[in-house]
């Protein structure tokens, strides 16, 4: 299981009792709000008063926090290095050396920084707390094509395998004396080898994994059914409902507060 | 040319401890058949021949070269290694050139790569499909394919693993006899295989392993008779032996040959 | 249950026919084994008695396959959805890849056919007890060993309750441990009344668990009966086959003059050892 979930992290929490959709639903709302309310101070809001307190009452602040660093920290260090010092034309308002650092520079990378945390922090919270078959399984309850939702669970399960079998090929051809290190015409000529095989190969597992899905039914035509029972409620309908028409008024407000500045 | 192996460890980075501690002597010209349940660590085993893993703890010597030392490339010119998926290997696009690629990185010429894979390719029986495409053959014969990429390579050590999957009588009979001409030109041969008769029929010394150790290694015929540590390893004793021992005969015959003579020798009604 | 009447199909690039005039009737409940050398047509036969040829492979078709009341010449594939199983020998080719644990696993099928949820339930639970999967129902299809894997792919077709099932090699990728599950699993569903029909090289394991035997040829049936008679008959290495090593042994002693002549061969070791008693 640690594969296919690698970011999810069960917990008994409210949370990750709720429908998929609602989740959904929710990182929708932090995605659009994150980005289309003004900067800096619109994606920051988002992420430290939306973002955080749900993974707070999801139990996985902790790991939100780390990996939104993890990833968040390199960029906005050279962001902030880069616009700072080199945006052209501002006010200097600090100097290193010879060079100086812009303001608006600044608050460009700042703005750049608290988008990065949004959309980062609203991804992660939803992979921290929806299993992905079930969102998968609540969009095919809803009707989204059944080629989709099995390719996106697939990937999920099969890419690691893909892996191990690409390490499977290079082995069996250094076996055969295949030089992989040296110069770039020798790792031209590697390539060759290593990606046929993978690529046919590929072609006669999708061609038996095909036939297996035929062997389950999964051409039928007809109303399709689902061992899993996702809870919903009235209440996370509206909730839905809710966040939606609270994404319009995000956009709104956006383009409003950028007219009026 | 020896493989020898001393107090060999190894675990991979999951932290699967595969090899718990392995000393072998491969005397040059040996034929060794390694047996043993999947997860036993035979394929562990056999891949530090050739430098696809190096030891966790101890040493792995080919000849007179410190496998830690050595590239995979270079270990290849000593031990080839026919991987059990055919598919994971083949790509070019006809069965000669397929053939000729390992001797060619090898360093031959082209002349004689192609003289020696033609060689390869007709102790496979595959000298009438020289321009056909890999693919285009049957997955058995693909396998012979790629056990006939690797004998052209003319290693003094040659590792199959799992060889017979998949064949049919014939296919099994060309092994067969591809083997004992290996063992002719006193070519070590080792065999990594969950067939025991096969095993049984071709291979002066049998290793069974289990739980990343040696549980047993001597003569065939010794080792197939021991039923308690072939159970305990989760092997198969080979047909003719489990035939020999409900039977009460004394000896453990290989071969249906050798099972007649064992016979004889205590039968009621002498042959003519 | 099963009637072929003058079946002769070829592949779409090929020369000749895969199989030629096959003329066979299986009834019900029946363990029938197909043998024959590489290329004989076995899994050739194994598609066309599952609904692949000619729907998925397409070719050409001359003759019938009835199964059941099916014409399965002229049934596409998706009409079939799961009365029919196929299962072949790379088991992991067989995991969906789109459920997480063996008991959502074996849902697939089942939900695909649109079956309530609360008649899904008690099937699962009898397929997993059929298969002894039971312990296994919450783990990842994709850390189970191989003779689980293929075991898994057998309880995933059963699940959706087929008159027949078809394997087409099933256990060449498996260890014999793999090998004693897989027919194991089998015997228990022909108790249940499952036909079975499974192509196969490991003489040794049908001689004991297959009711009946049929040999092909070159695409067609050259050998049709109990597996004493067709693993015994001297003509099998004529087709590319080797009896089993207690055949082998038997034919040898009897040729050298150490047993009587007038017995027939055995080809199980139970056989064998009654042989060889004196």
């Amino acid at each position: 299981m640690s594969n296919a979930f690698s970011l999810y992290a069960p917990r008994p929490s409210g949370l990750h009792r709720l429908h998929p959709l609602t989740m959904l639903a929710v990182v929708g709302f932090c995605l659009v709000a994150g980005l289309a309310l003004p900067g800096p101070w619109g994606p920051y809001l988002v992420f430290l008063f939306v973002i955080l307190p749900l993974a707070a009452w999801g139990q996985v602040l902790p790991n939100l926090l780390s990996s939104a660093l993890k990833i968040a920290l390199p960029f906005a260090i050279s962001v902030f290095i880069i616009q700072g010092l080199f945006w052209t034309g501002g006010t200097p308002i600090a100097h290193l050396g010879p060079l100086s650092f812009k303001s608006e520079g600044l608050l460009f990378a700042a703005q750049s920084t608290g988008r990065i945390l949004a959309v980062v922090g609203a991804f992660l919270l939803l992979s921290l707390t929806v299993r992905p078959d079930t969102l998968m399984i609540a969009l095919d309850q809803r009707g989204a094509p059944k080629a989709l939702t099995y390719i996106v669970l697939a990937t999920i399960q099969i890419a690691p395998r893909f892996q191990a079998k690409a390490n499977t090929i290079l082995d069996a051809q250094r076996a055969r004396g295949l030089e992989t290190e040296g110069g770039i015409g020798r790792r031209v000529r590697a390539l060759l080898p290593l990606v046929v095989p993978l690529v046919l190969g590929s072609i006669i597992d999708i061609e038996e994994r095909a036939m297996s899905l035929e062997a389950r039914a999964f051409s039928r035509e007809g109303k399709k059914t689902s061992l899993l029972v996702l809870p919903d409620s009235a209440a996370q309908k509206a909730a839905r409902v809710a966040l939606l028409l609270a994404m319009a008024a995000a956009v709104a407000i956006g383009i409003w507060l950028r007219r009026a500045s | 040319m020896n493989i020898s192996i001393t107090d060999l460890t190894f675990t991979y980075p999951s932290g699967v401890q595969a090899l718990r501690g392995v000393s072998l002597i491969l005397i040059s010209g040996e034929s060794v058949a390694i047996v043993g349940e999947n997860g036993a660590g035979k394929t562990t085993l056999v891949k530090h021949f050739n430098g696809l893993l190096r030891p966790t703890g101890g040493t792995v010597h080919v000849g007179e070269w410190d496998t830690a030392a050595a590239s995979v490339a270079k270990l290849a010119s000593r031990v080839g290694y026919v991987f059990q998926n055919p598919d994971d290997q083949l790509f070019e696009r006809s069965v000669i050139k397929e053939a000729s690629f390992g001797p060619k990185n090898l360093g031959r010429s082209d002349a004689e790569a192609k003289e020696a894979a033609q060689k390869a390719l007709a102790a496979v029986g595959l000298d009438q499909e020289l321009d056909k495409h890999p693919y285009d053959l049957h997955l058995s014969q693909r396998k012979l394919l790629a056990l006939a990429a690797v004998l052209a390579m003319h290693t003094p050590v040659i590792v199959l693993d799992e060889p017979t999957t998949g064949q049919d009588a014939r296919g099994l009979a060309r092994i067969g006899d591809i083997i004992e001409q290996l063992k002719a030109e006193r070519r070590t041969v080792v065999t990594i295989t969950h067939d025991i008769d096969f095993a049984a029929e071709h291979f002066e010394r049998v290793i069974v392993m289990a739980k990343g150790q040696v549980q047993a290694d001597g003569d065939a015929a010794d080792v197939l008779a021991r039923r308690e540590i072939l159970a305990a390893a989760e092997v198969e004793p080979p047909q003719l032996a489990r035939l020999a021992q409900a039977l009460g005969l004394p000896a453990t015959p290989l071969t249906p040959e050798q099972f007649v003579k064992t016979l004889e020798a205590t039968c009621p009604h002498p042959s003519s | 249950m099963i009637s072929v009447r003058g079946f002769t199909y070829t592949y779409p690039a090929a020369t000749a026919p895969s199989l030629q005039n096959i003329d066979l009737d299986v009834p019900a409940g029946q363990f029938l084994a197909v043998i024959g050398a590489n290329g004989a047509g076995k899994s050739t036969l194994c598609y066309s008695l599952s609904g692949f040829v000619p729907d998925f492979y397409k070719g050409t078709v001359v003759g019938t396959i009835h199964v059941g009341e099916r014409n399965l010449v002229q049934t596409p594939l998706a009409e079939l959805a799961g009365e029919i199983g196929l299962v072949f020998a790379n088991p992991f080719n067989q995991i969906t890849g789109a459920r997480f644990t063996v008991r959502e696993e074996l849902a697939f099928g089942l939900e695909n056919l649109g079956l309530p949820r609360e008649e899904m339930l008690p099937r699962i639970e009898e397929v997993l007890r059929l298969t002894g999967l039971d312990e296994l129902a919450e783990r990842s299809p994709y850390a189970l060993s191989g003779g689980q894997q293929q075991r898994l792919a057998i309880a995933s077709v059963m699940v959706m309750q087929p008159k027949l099932l078809v394997l087409d090699e099933p256990t060449s990728q498996l260890d014999p441990v793999g090998t004693r599950e897989v027919f194991e699993t089998l015997d228990a569903l022909t108790n249940t009344g499952t036909t079975v029909v499974l192509a196969e090289h490991k003489l040794e394991w049908i001689a004991v668990h297959a009711d009946r035997i049929i040999l092909l040829d070159g695409g067609r049936i050259v050998h049709d009966g109990h597996p004493h008679d067709v693993l015994a008959d001297p003509s099998l290495p004529a087709y590319g086959l080797a009896p089993t090593r207690y055949t082998q042994a038997a034919r040898l002693a009897v040729t050298q003059g150490c047993v009587a002549e007038d017995r027939p061969l055995p080809v199980t070791l139970d056989e064998a050892v009654k042989f060889f008693t004196p």
